[in-house]
């Protein structure tokens, strides 16, 4: 959760989306300024951190990048419990992904903090002669489930900084001090549909 | 909390009829104006319920299951009768051991429901310290009116990601429910709360009464549910798993195999209740719960207490010094003159305490994963060698010959392609077996793994499996050869990517047994690593989830934070090492939990002074990434074995991963089904393709087109 002290602030941020989408890619790029033609899998998660200097503050973002495949869904929890904001990304080229990258969506409004600021990535942008998900299908549904929406690529760098820095400024900031423990967030009202998870 | 009515039970037959039958139930014990001998009203009562305090169905203790309502609160409580034990083994102290003795409803986080195929229903009562109790097995039913009674008491709540599981006093987090209900919530089971009797301060008698509490532990046991097979699943799946399989067969296998079936077995064979009971009985109960320790509530100077048993000089003391790797000329004098290994014991000691020199690997290997028998001569092996090859091109050719056609209607197998494809290109880039562009090696990493995807379809193809396959095949450098040792090591390990999770969760579950005990035995029932996670939350021991999963190999081929290749290289090297030495089974056939261990003693003053919390302890433990030494770790690990022992040991649950499943005799017949059916399938198989060969596959593109 976003933390602040004086100008600075700490955010959890969490990235879900299908296998091989460019999650790793994503906060490669954004964490090192790298991108590697053959990113490894991830198997659990992996953390990177990286502050951004947004107007007259500093954001340090906490970043998990998590496994995509199907079979660790049931780890996710772990991750995005508690998280700030959360990058769903797709790959624009695989319709499947856009698919799961909604089902994600649909999770975190159920399950994950209320307060969460989410943005949608289609990744792999520098890929437009592949491209499956046109770009106004994503943005319609972004736009119907209150979702920051940019194509991206890790490749090209392209909006990569961009969509990091958008969250940073829709982070709310008068945010008192949280326990830093790894607290739930989870508000019991907004809380009523967890019968289902959207995947199984 | 009004929301938690919204929830729909309809589907759930148990608990429907419990909305009737909870209050027939109340209604008989208010009638029965039974009185509990301490005050409270009797809500519920059932004879028979039992458990199984060893891994022998045939002893039981049985015993009253009673619900008591005191004031406004529900107690739980289980008293064993007096002198009915089926086994005189079983003492009057495992009565006093077992006994469940008023035990608050609230204090009672979750109950999961088991319904086997075959035999009773069982509870397991997980409490909110994330203790629970052994199985309780309702000889008499029951289960739905014990779970109605508890409903018009508490708030019970089925869980949303598994419908077995009832959670009491519903909690909100979506992570803890995760945890429940993958049980990874740090559950240790408990003997029983009372126990706690017979653990007492720490003098030196004391400890001598917990060593033979743990030890009697180690003969008492419960049940751990590892299914072997998804008996979840729905028997639709099952035989629709089966159609996957048979869709490569010839409409003539299919006649014979069907007919075959037929004649063996019923009907029924693979469709559904042919199905056996799969939890092995295995667990043996946890040590006596220690007396609450009174935590040190973290001052603002922090103070990490001290490892009561240094820990280095705990490996000076044990560990034995590690060896350069095996010889050419040792291994020599290891065969006969046949080839057979005399002494395989003495072999796996040797690689346990030196691993093996590179170029000795291939031939040594396949022994240490059981692709070559160790009494097998050179000419033996030649053989196997070359049907093995053959049995693979079989297997391999069932996924060649699937044409665009029928790729197209088979939705399994594309996806299957597709995420091996996806991974294969990454597997392991940097080092330079696998680097550069059109590497025929990618390409061998991809046969392989989508071979071993038909070879066993049940478990498919998963993230990690890559690598695991990646040194196996550098190795080997055949590709065959790296299959068929690729499949033997996926006997071991592959309960690890068991889509229901059970693999890690046995062993995350051994690991956070054996650091209980340990930290009791071991540290003199000072514990405060233990103390540390229990307050922080990290029971489940779930930060240790990649290094097990993945045998530690990322954790030593540090590919993408090393900048030089060479050292790259290296990291490759120990994570040979690290893999030939847990592979022996020398002392354990868990080193690698150990391995978990020693590590985290190693940086337990780091992980407390820094106060890390859950989300801190995974990212530290994920920065570990290439800074473990294996040399001095393996040491420590072998210490912390032979220091604890048998008493180590028996944390560890038989069965538990990589020990193959335990064969109990219903399992093993159910496998023996599948092997039948296996062996029919392949031998047609076979038959085609030396057929097919001749005919110019015309064969198969006839048979594939046949529709079920
Ligand atoms: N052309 C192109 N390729 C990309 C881009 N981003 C990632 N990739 C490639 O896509 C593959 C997968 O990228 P990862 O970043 O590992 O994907 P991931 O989402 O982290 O995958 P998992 O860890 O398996 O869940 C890699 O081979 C990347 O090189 C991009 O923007 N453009
Ligand atoms: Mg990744």
């Amino acid at each position: 959760m976003a933390t602040i002290g004086h100008n600075n602030l700490n955010a959890k941020l969490v990235l879900l989306g299908d296998m091989g989408a460019g999650k790793s890619s994503l906060v490669l790029r954004f964490v090192k300024g790298q991108f590697l033609e053959f990113q490894e899998s991830t198997i659990g998660a992996a953390f990177f951190s990286q502050t951004l200097a947004v107007n007259d503050a500093t954001v340090k973002f906490e970043i998990w990048d998590t496994a995509g495949q199907e079979r660790y869904h049931s780890l996710a929890p772990m991750y995005y419990r508690g998280a700030a904001a959360a990058i769903i990304v797709y790959d624009i080229t695989s319709a499947e992904s856009f698919a799961r990258a909604k089902k994600w969506v649909q999770e975190l409004q159920k399950q994950g903090n209320p307060n969460m600021v989410m943005a949608l990535a289609g990744n792999k942008a520098d890929l437009e002669e592949r491209r499956c998900v046109p770009a106004e299908d994503a943005r319609a549904y972004a736009e119907e489930n209150g979702l920051f929406f940019v194509e991206t690529s890790a490749k090209t760098a392209q909006n990569v900084n961009e969509i990091f820095y958008e969250i940073a400024k829709k982070l709310p900031r008068a945010q008192p001090p949280q326990n830093p423990a790894g607290m739930v967030l989870v508000d019991r009202q907004t809380d009523g549909s967890r019968a289902s998870t959207c995947c199984s | 909390m009004i929301e938690i009515e919204s929830y729909d039970f309809a589907d759930d037959v148990d608990y429907a009829a419990s909305q009737q039958q909870g209050s027939q139930s109340i209604m008989r014990s208010n009638s029965g104006k039974m009185k509990d001998p301490e005050g409270g009203e009797v809500v519920y009562v059932k004879d028979n319920v039992s458990i199984h305090p060893t891994q022998y169905m045939s002893e039981r203790i049985s015993g009253r299951l009673k619900l008591v309502k005191q004031d406004d609160s529900l107690f739980m409580m289980w008293i064993p009768y007096k002198g009915q034990n089926t086994n005189t083994r079983l003492s009057e102290r495992d009565r006093n051991l077992y006994t469940i003795r008023p035990l608050p409803i609230t204090d009672v986080r979750s109950i999961r429901r088991h319904t086997p195929p075959l035999g009773w229903q069982y509870l397991i009562v997980v409490l909110s310290s994330g203790l629970a109790f052994p199985p309780l097995y309702f000889y008499n039913g029951g289960v739905k009116e014990f779970l109605a009674t508890i409903k018009q008491h508490v708030l019970l709540v089925r869980s949303a990601d598994d419908a077995n599981v009832f959670i009491v006093n519903d909690f909100q987090d979506p992570l803890q429910k995760t945890l429940s209900s993958l049980e990874l919530l740090g559950v240790v089971p408990v003997v029983a709360p009372s126990s706690a009797a017979i653990a007492v301060s720490p003098t030196s008698e004391s400890q001598e009464k917990m060593a033979e509490c743990a030890c009697d532990t180690n003969c008492g046991s419960e049940f751990i549910e590892r299914p072997k097979y998804k008996v979840n699943d729905p028997a639709r799946d099952f035989s629709i798993q089966l159609l996957e399989k048979f869709s490569l067969v010839t409409k003539f296998a299919r006649e014979t195999t069907s007919q075959l079936f037929r004649e063996n077995s019923g009907e029924n064979l693979f469709l559904s209740d042919g199905r056996k009971p799969n939890h092995i009985p295995a667990l043996p109960a946890a040590p006596p719960k220690l007396p609450p320790n009174d935590v040190q509530k973290v001052s603002d100077e922090v103070h990490v207490p001290e490892d009561p048993l240094e820990f280095y000089k705990l490996a000076l003391i044990w560990g034995n010094p590690r060896q350069p790797p095996l010889s050419q000329e040792e291994w020599g004098d290891f065969l006969d003159s046949e080839g057979r290994v005399v002494d395989s014991e003495a072999l796996k000691k040797r690689v346990f305490y030196g691993g093996i020199a590179h170029e000795l690997r291939k031939e040594v290997w396949p022994f240490l994963l059981g692709h070559y028998d160790f009494n097998s001569t050179y000419a033996e092996r030649e053989y196997l060698r070359s049907a093995r090859k053959e049995d693979y091109e079989i297997i391999k050719l069932q996924w060649q010959s699937i044409s665009p056609q029928q790729a197209k209607r088979f939705t399994k197998f594309r996806e299957r392609k597709g995420l091996i494809d996806k991974d294969v290109v990454r597997t392991d880039r940097s080092f330079s077996y696998y680097n550069g562009d059109d590497n025929p090696n990618i390409n061998l990493l991809y046969d392989i793994l989508l071979t071993y995807s038909f070879y066993n379809f049940d478990l498919g193809y998963c993230q990690g499996m890559n690598d695991y396959l990646s040194p196996l095949l550098f190795v080997m450098e055949d590709e065959s050869e790296a299959f068929w040792c690729f499949a033997a090591l996926m006997e071991r390990v592959g309960p690890n990517f068991n889509r229901d999770q059970s693999g890690m969760q046995a062993q995350l579950f051994a690991l956070s047994k054996y650091c209980l005990v340990h930290w009791q035995l071991v540290e003199l029932s000072d514990s405060p690593l233990h103390d540390y996670f229990k307050q922080n939350d990290c029971l489940n021991y779930f930060f240790c989830f990649r290094w097990i999963l993945m045998q530690f190999k990322r954790q030593c081929a540090d590919i993408y934070f090393s900048s030089f290749a060479h050292h790259r290289e290296l990291r490759y090297e120990e994570t040979l090492l690290l893999w030939e030495v847990l592979w022996t089974h020398h002392l354990t056939e868990h080193l690698h939990l150990y391995v978990c261990v020693a590590i985290l003693k190693k940086y337990r003053n780091k992980i407390m002074g820094d106060r890390m919390d859950f989300d801190t302890l995974l990212k530290f433990i994920n920065e570990l990434t290439g800074h473990i030494d294996i040399e001095p770790t393996l040491r420590d690990a072998e210490a912390l074995c032979l220091c604890l022992g048998e008493t180590g040991a028996a944390c560890i649950p038989p069965g538990t991963p990589p020990s193959l499943p335990l064969k109990n005799a219903l399992v093993s017949s159910q496998l023996e089904d599948e092997i039948l059916g296996y062996t029919i399938l392949r031998k047609v198989i076979a038959d085609q393709i030396a057929s097919a060969k001749e005919d110019d596959l015309v064969a198969f593109e006839l048979v594939f087109r046949w529709e079920w």
